[in-house]
């Protein structure tokens, strides 16, 4: 049974499992990485150093507030629904994980005489996956925001919901133009058809629509309305501590990584390296996550450089800039497609 | 596996339809309608209709059950809804109406295809490759229809809410707006005292 099955050939039980373990370890092993690459990132831009007492460079930061996380006290406020409280960041790692099985870091390879794609799977509806999987996830900050059963945190759900509604319309079309161009929804099928030219170069606007989307998926500076500190405390997890604040703090990461896939599979010709050098396969991983680093470090660097934005003016943003973007982009896409 | 995952999602659509009715709180409601949609995600999965069961949750789950949940959670979920007494009649008479219908289109056409085989499955079937090609020449007109059908939907709603003056600005407010305001205020300048407003 492959209900997700456009695979062209025929995969081990085995090595669908082993793909998952790696992925999934991989990922958790370059998070608390990424959280000290952000703070020492951050550090730089503000003139200071960031983390750098735990360890060579501050690198066992994460360690340290791991165990600091895991041996508090699991706590919640009286007012708040109990299990709903436990379940909503589990919601959140859930969906942000599973949608990492989708980011293609690879073609095709034989290992010990076995084709293993470099990928969890391959589905036939590609960025349909995922803006699901981003669907569940609205409920991941929602139910946490609600069942905290506080004001700060019931506001930043709100806006959470609001904001990830708007956005994510300008952020599906902007790939439709790609999907469009490619003539498939496979992921890997559209990295394979951007080997003469990435599709930033022809879909320059769809790229800008989705990075400015992503922005506000991901709930990350300048758009960051949802946890804004200054009148929320912290929105949606104000109310949580130990390891159940350090899920939504991951998926909030993982999320990150994983619109930072998506935009180089679609945008940046994922595993592909330009000017015709064709590497060994075992380089394809290490191209993708290098250009992976790229998108995140923008992150990085913008949420050091903006401000945040009003709540009208993210609306108007959204719905007055960049839907209607999106939409010609779209057109003149199928215009010239059909053409 | 399949019959696992099938009678699975089957216990989840079935329990979140069940809960949906007999919840008392309008908020827990939603949530089970969620949870019963995403399971007939899961089914429609089963059924290698992975476009639908992709379309399924983005635009139920993700969409527009995120506003279910945004109405019910701001308008207060607290207290029980009051149900009236018209519908404490009707309510049983629609749910026979539609029980025989189902128990006639099951026992008609569903219990002869138990002992088959099922369909055959055609690769490419249901893909958004398949499911675009037939919108646009076999269900062409349906599908128009449909999105007028949105379409004076949506129309509708804006009218809907103009009228109860919900777009137009309130003079009142934006009086307050538009206050004018010293071009110093809350600087160090109008804190000493440095400059009047002008």
């Amino acid at each position: 049974m492959t209900p997700f099955g456009i695979v062209g050939y025929y995969e081990l039980w085995w090595v669908a499992i082993l793909k998952a373990l790696v992925i999934f370890g991989l990922a958790f092993a370059i998070l608390p990485l990424l959280t000290v690459y952000e703070r020492k990132l951050l550090g730089r831009f503000q003139g200071r150093y960031g983390p750098n007492r735990v360890g060579p460079y501050g690198l066992m930061q994460p360690l340290a507030e791991i165990l600091k996380f895991a041996t508090k006290e699991g706590f919640r406020p009286t007012t708040s629904v109990a299990y709903m409280f436990r379940l909503a960041p589990v919601i959140a790692i859930l969906t942000a994980v599973g949608a990492l099985a989708l980011i293609p870091f690879g073609d095709v390879q034989h290992i010990f005489g076995e084709r293993v794609g470099l990928y969890g799977i391959d589905v036939s509806v590609g960025p349909l996956y995922v803006f699901a999987l981003a669907g569940i996830s609205f409920y991941g900050i929602m139910l946490g925001g609600w069942a905290s059963g506080s004001k700060y945190s019931f506001l930043g759900a709100m806006r959470g919901a609001a904001q990830l509604i708007s956005y994510e319309v300008s952020q599906g079309l902007a790939l439709v133009g790609v999907v469009m161009t490619a003539g498939t929804l496979s992921l890997t099928g559209i990295v394979h058809a951007q080997l003469g030219m990435w599709y930033i170069v022809p879909q320059f606007v769809g790229f800008l629509v989705f990075l400015a989307a992503s922005f506000a998926e991901t709930n990350r500076a300048p758009f960051d309305l949802v946890e804004a500190d200054a009148e929320l405390v912290a929105g949606y997890f104000t109310e949580y501590g130990g390891t159940p604040f350090v899920a939504y703090l991951f998926a909030e990461y993982m999320n990150m990584m994983v619109v930072s896939g998506i935009a180089v599979t679609m945008f940046l010709g994922g595993w592909l390296l330009p000017f015709g050098i064709h590497p060994p396969g075992w380089v394809d991983p290490i191209v993708v996550f290098a250009k992976m680093m790229i998108f995140i470090t923008f992150f990085i660097w913008i949420r050091a450089t903006l401000p945040r934005l009003r709540y009208d003016q993210l609306m108007s943003f959204g719905w007055k800039v960049l839907l209607p973007l999106a939409t010609l982009n779209v057109l003149v896409t199928a215009i010239l497609v059909v053409s | 596996m399949a019959p696992v995952f099938f009678f699975l999602a089957a216990l989840g659509a079935l329990s979140g339809a069940i809960g949906v009715v007999m919840l008392r709180n309008p908020f827990y409601s939603v949530l089970a309608l969620v949870f019963h949609l995403i399971s007939l995600a899961a089914l429609f999965l089963l059924l290698r209709a992975e476009f639908v069961a992709a379309a399924q949750v983005i635009v139920y789950a993700g969409a527009v059950m995120v506003l279910y949940v945004f109405v019910v959670a701001y308008v207060g979920s607290g207290e029980e809804l009051t149900s009236g007494g018209g519908l404490r009649v009707l309510g049983p008479v629609f749910a026979l109406v539609l029980a025989i219908e189902l128990c006639i289109a099951m026992l008609g056409s569903a219990l002869k295809g138990i002992s088959g085989k099922g369909a055959p499955y055609i690769p490419g079937f249901g893909s958004p490759r398949h499911i675009g090609t037939l919108f646009l020449t076999k269900y062409l007109f349906p599908f128009e229809v449909a999105s007028l059908l949105l379409l004076v939907a949506a129309i509708g709603a804006v009218v809907l809410a103009r009228r109860r003056r919900g777009l137009e600005a309130d003079p009142e407010y934006q009086a307050r707006l538009h206050k004018p305001v010293s071009h110093l205020a809350g600087s160090m300048a109008e804190s000493v005292g440095a400059r009047r407003d002008r």
